[in-house]
């Protein structure tokens, strides 16, 4: 089958540790600049910045109704995946082709105003996220009612709780009906009802032939919903032929670095 | 160091597979897969141009950027939206009084407070929207971070929140025109493209302070500074006649000069200053250019600085 996401040799680094890429000042800026014009070219050269691989070398193919997990221990590179996959962060080498609409959810209501009222954001960020407004029109009710917010629609968002904000994000996100869909760890805030109806909705969408890809460290929802689980070790990608020991080999790495940390220390 | 991505959008192929994933949403096969694909990230190097196509497929996000502004703006605000009004109205009666009755700075034989407030006017609308838009990115850091969209969207939303301003505040100096009987002549036709030539330099600038602003913060420390600066070599509240005529043309590099002199001359009846027109549409051009260029080369690197 035609995959739907092509990854091929994708990596990105970061500069860290110097001060241009830490808020520098145009003061630092001149004074490099005019105190040695060629070291720019050089220091890139020679490589002498301290760089970090947040990925490193990663191809993979996604075919459509795919539900893929990505796991991985905190600053594995899982984010940073999903962040060159939506066109946010750019890549340091490689080439992504996708043959489809992209929708995310990369941050709990990231494109919400806290002034404006639950229906006014609901067509701010579903503009943002890349509807039209005729379509969110069309499935305002529908969304308004997978959030369980309707008693609230006029009141601004900043008096939400937490878990009305995520709901009303994630229904208006999975509403969007793009053909790839990126979720980065956004059921962590919701109950255990509404993880229940998410998870539902994310299968229906799978079925419905849309790809999913999902950051979770719940690894009882990985192992429910996906179909493939990507695992991220510093920046490198491992898959195994199935959920299961994908799933086991992390949790093999996790324990066997917790030994050697209880090791150093002791 | 100049990585960035090729995002190309087969432009046809998106109406179909939008219809489509409307239409039936129980099956999408392989076949429905377009040959292309809808997005290429790539990385390449070098100089790229703003991507107007893209601007114009998010044309909808960009309404709804400015209505977002012009709603939540004046929230917690006593006087609201009286503000547009009352902030170029305000400067205007600070200047006609220490510039015009104290100072006595001449206004070209028209009433002063008119001279002042068709400088005052175009100006408020300027400066509030280059630093408007030099803010704008910085602002809007977690959206930035987490969605996709032509940044170049975000500062452009900001210059338009202040153009509506200006086009509600114009009524003022309508009115003012009508009190002081000026005569309406056809030369007022000239008005909305210097209008137009004013926005698209904010345009500009805004997109390529903003970006600079994001990576180095020291912009918005010193804008403000610049722009009153700016003030004061533009012939807002003193006419250029006050300059000494053989460094007018130097003066006159100041692209604000031919636009604030042009559009005082459009609505007064004064007469018009070609060269300095001239020249200021030919800055103005150069560094629209350049903005815009600088801006996509720095756009490379927001998510990872701002």
């Amino acid at each position: 089958m035609k995959p739907i996401v092509s990854v091929r040799n994708l990596s990105k680094r970061y500069h860290v540790g110097r001060q241009r890429n830490n808020n520098p000042t145009l003061r630092d800026a001149f004074v490099e600049a005019i105190s040695s014009p060629l070291a720019n070219l050089r220091s890139k050269r020679h490589g002498s910045e301290v760089e970090l691989w947040a990925l490193k070398d990663i191809s993979f193919d996604v075919t459509p109704g795919e539900v893929v997990g990505i796991i991985g221990r905190n600053g594995a590179g899982k984010s940073t995946l999903l962040k060159i996959l939506a066109r946010i962060v750019k890549p340091s080498t490689g080439e992504v082709d996708i043959y489809g609409r992209v929708g995310s959810l990369l941050g709990v209501g990231s494109g919400f105003h806290p002034d404006l009222t639950g229906r006014e954001n609901v067509f701010l960020n579903g503009t943002i996220l890349g509807m039209k407004s005729p379509e969110i029109k069309h499935k305002f009710d529908e969304i308004v009612a997978f959030a369980e917010v309707d008693q609230f629609l006029d009141t601004p968002v900043k008096h939400y709780s937490s878990g009305m904000y995520l709901r009303l994000a994630f229904a208006i996100a999975a509403h969007l009906e793009p053909e790839v869909l990126l979720l980065d760890e956004v059921l962590a805030v919701g109950d255990n009802p509404f993880q229940e109806k998410c998870i539902k909705k994310m299968k229906s969408v799978s079925r419905d032939g849309r790809t999913v890809f999902f950051v979770s460290h719940n690894l009882t929802h990985i192992e429910e919903m996906c179909t493939r689980v990507f695992f991220i070790n510093s920046g490198h990608l491992h898959e195994e032929n199935d959920v299961g020991t994908t799933v086991t080999r992390y949790l093999k790495d996790i324990s066997t670095l917790g030994e050697r940390t209880a090791n150093a220390s002791g | 160091m100049a990585i960035s991505e090729k995002v190309t959008r087969v432009s046809t192929n998106l109406p179909d597979l939008a219809a489509q994933s409307v239409a039936q949403t129980k099956t999408l096969s392989h076949t429905l897969l377009p040959d292309q694909p809808l997005i290429k990230i790539r990385v390449s190097k070098g100089w790229s141009p703003v991507e107007l196509r893209e601007i114009w497929t998010h044309r909808e996000l960009l309404y709804y950027l400015v209505w977002r502004d012009i709603k939540v703006r004046y929230k917690q605000t006593v006087l609201g939206a009286s503000w547009i009004i009352l902030q170029p109205l305000l400067m205007t009666l600070v200047f006609a009084i220490f510039l015009g009755k104290i100072a006595q700075v001449p206004s070209q034989g028209v009433p002063h407070v008119l001279f002042l407030f068709s400088g005052v006017l175009p100006w408020t609308f300027f400066s509030n929207a280059i630093s408007g838009s030099s803010f704008s990115l910085v602002i809007n850091a977690p959206l930035i971070t987490r969605v996709y969209f032509p940044r170049s969207m975000v500062p452009l939303a900001a210059t338009l929140v202040r153009l509506s301003d200006f086009i509600v505040a114009a009524a003022v100096l309508v009115m003012l025109m009508f009190y002081y009987r000026q005569p309406f002549n056809w030369t007022i036709l000239i008005a909305p493209f210097l209008i137009a030539q004013m926005t698209i330099l904010a345009m500009g600038l805004g997109m390529w302070f903003s970006a600079l602003n994001a990576k180095y913060r020291d912009i918005s420390t010193a804008l403000p500074v610049l722009l009153q600066l700016w003030m004061f070599t533009s012939p807002i509240v003193y006419p250029e006649s006050m300059v000494p005529e053989r460094w007018q043309w130097v003066y006159e590099l100041n692209p604000m000069v031919g636009i604030i002199e042009g559009f005082r001359s459009s609505l007064l009846g004064l007469e018009f200053n070609w060269r300095g027109l001239l020249i200021s549409l030919l800055v103005t051009s150069v560094l629209v250019v350049y903005s815009t260029y600088a801006f996509k080369r720095l756009d490379e690197e927001f998510a990872d600085v701002v």
